[in-house]
């Protein structure tokens, strides 16, 4: 019978063995909390300087605009007859729900500084405005008006120049 | 004549069903993100999957036992458990992204919200798995997944400048907009696209599954050899078909409608028809092998009666199995996650896992107990198979920590 003290009594074997298993359940148990935060879909950091905050701007606007671009190539699609309804319909939503939620996170993070500010009021605006444009398209869609929805999408134009403008302003 | 045919349908079967969510998602992304930078990470990954896939293809020709079946016997129950555990976890995730495809792929024609769709799908999956014969589920969908032709069909109305495109793809570099660290975590989702554990899995229990023997080992080299390469030509057809049109525009991939939008664009609605109904078969196809791929693998592991072939009385383990792993899936899915995401992380995790995976697969095709003396590896293929094993622990390692500086690739 092993007694306590004894190397491989089941007392001191029995820490042994559990500590590599305990790390690797701690190790799975991250990779897990990592993936369920990864694949949420709206997951924001704070921005703790300017620099932070300038590089969530960038990202947003990138966002949004492949956002209004894919709207623009569906309204072009969908104007000359090439996708129907229900792909045009689902996919606005999507870009749609892409653009709300972007905004959304961009707004929800605290500006470091008076800087921040400015960039804040200015991407917001220009979030604002697409989401708007791109609302118009989907109403537009859903109408069943898809051959005139190059005419509903043309102020995303305006957006998308806005937006790339704005993506060159912080490169510099 | 029907030999040729036999052949024919099974390379045609190999070419359709070699995409699936992963690829479909990885390889779009990319080509819009990286133009054609990131080609070169398809040709080496489907020489891997070659490799790889024709060992594990002649092992259960031979011994008609497929590779999972003999990881534990050959490499001990540690390492059986560890190889288990880590496939089981990655093949739910695969699972998961494809079942969300295939709910994805229906919405574009229904307007009714995927996560609608799931719970029917995962039933669909669930009832082709338990009633369809093994090779016309395989035929069906294979065949079916040919319709992902249409990508390359898009590439040739788009009407690119062809040198340009063969030389942006033969002169990769990391674009001014993206740092080597992004540059290097995408390359390593498209290797895990095409090296998918699960495929090698269901490669091989699929040929004790179609009753493979020593005659087969030909065809087994066929498909592998000229399928999975022209399988990989539409893979690189997504990408270009995303490069051109999407690229230009500044649009990246992050749904899976915006894959089917240059086709859309420049093939029309014949083409998005066609493009929808090959991501459906792709996906399903996909969720199909999955699912008994988690089926194989724990009742392979466990020693428990398993596979299609086998009456459901007689494999009842097997098949409660894949009916709680699809359940799993779609309730995971069923939660909102965003499916493009979930097809991101499972495809870069499977490159973390894929020494597991591999290497015995090398070591059993080597040993003259499973195979015969005459039908081990030769010194050319050990070469290349152990470069790819060096290639597959560097990518294992730095998978992670990539994961982590790049934030998940954004």
């Amino acid at each position: 019978m092993p007694s306590a003290t004894h190397p491989r009594s089941r007392g001191i074997g029995h820490v042994e063995r559990r500590r590599p298993r305990r790390a690797a359940a701690l190790a799975t148990l991250t990779i897990v909390a990592m993936l369920a935060a990864g694949c949420s879909e709206h997951s924001v950091g704070p921005a703790r300087t300017y620099d932070d905050y300038e590089r969530k701007s960038r990202t947003s606007a990138e966002v949004a605009l492949s956002a209004v671009e894919t709207v623009r190539l569906l309204a072009e699609t969908s104007t000359d007859g090439n996708a129907w309804g229900a792909y045009t319909s689902v996919s606005l939503s999507e870009q749609e729900d892409t653009l709300a939620a972007t905004e959304g996170d961009f707004a929800s993070i605290q500006p470091p500084d008076h800087r921040s500010d400015d960039l804040r009021a200015t991407l917001l605006e220009l979030l604002g405005a697409a989401s708007d444009h791109i609302a118009a398209v989907r109403i537009e869609a859903r109408r069943g008006n898809l051959g005139s929805l190059a005419d509903a999408a043309v102020p995303l134009a305006a957006d998308s120049a806005a937006l790339q403008q704005f993506l060159v302003s912080i490169e510099r | 004549m029907k030999k040729v045919l036999g052949v024919a349908l099974g390379v045609l079967t190999a070419i359709g069903g070699f995409v699936d969510m992963g690829d479909l998602v990885a390889n779009a992304e990319t080509g819009a993100r990286f133009d054609m930078n990131l080609a070169w990470v398809v040709i080496v990954g489907v020489i891997g999957i070659v490799v790889y896939a024709e060992m594990s293809g002649r092992v259960a020709a031979l011994c008609g036992r497929p590779v999972f079946d003999l990881v534990r016997e050959r490499l001990g129950p540690r390492f059986g458990m560890a190889n288990l555990l880590a496939s089981f976890f990655i093949n739910m995730l695969t699972l998961t992204a494809e079942i969300a495809g295939v709910a994805l792929s229906l919405s574009l024609v229904s307007s009714v919200n995927y996560l609608f769709l799931i719970p029917f799908v995962a039933f669909l999956v669930w009832l082709v798995c338990w009633r369809m014969s093994f090779v016309m589920m395989e035929r069906i969908f294979g065949l079916l997944g040919l319709c992902l032709v249409v990508f390359a069909v898009t590439v040739w109305k788009i009407g690119p400048d062809w040198n340009q495109l063969f030389s942006d793809a033969a002169h990769p570099h990391v674009p001014h907009s993206e740092t080597v660290f992004t540059y290097a975590y995408f390359g390593i989702a498209l290797f895990g696209a095409a090296m998918t554990p699960y495929e090698v899995f269901f490669f091989s229990s699929g040929a004790v599954e179609d009753g493979w023997t020593r005659k087969d080992l030909g065809e087994n080299k066929i498909n592998v050899l000229i399928g999975f390469p022209l399988g990989a030509a539409l893979s690189l057809a997504i990408m270009a078909s995303t490069h051109l049109l999407l690229a230009p525009r500044h649009i990246s991939v992050d749904q899976l409608s915006q894959v089917a939008l240059p086709v859309a664009s420049a093939v029309g609605r014949l083409g998005l028809a066609v493009v929808i109904i090959g991501i459906f078969a792709a996906t399903f196809g996909a969720a199909l092998e999955t699912s008994l791929s988690a089926g194989y693998v724990v009742a392979q592991y466990l020693g428990w009666p398993w596979g299609k072939h086998s009456a459901p009385r007689t494999a009842s383990r097997f098949h409660v199995v894949v009916m709680m792993s699809i359940i799993a899936a779609a309730l995971f899915g069923l939660t909102g996650v965003d499916p493009v995401k979930v097809t991101e992380y499972s495809i870069v995790l499977s490159a973390a896992a894929l020494p597991l995976t591999y290497f015995p697969i090398l070591v059993i095709a080597n040993d003259p107990r499973y195979v015969g003396p005459e039908h081990t590896n030769g010194r050319f293929l050990n070469a290349v198979a152990s470069v790819y094993l060096v290639i597959l622990v560097l990518v294992a390692i730095a998978t992670i920590p990539l994961m982590i500086i790049t934030k998940g690739g954004s």
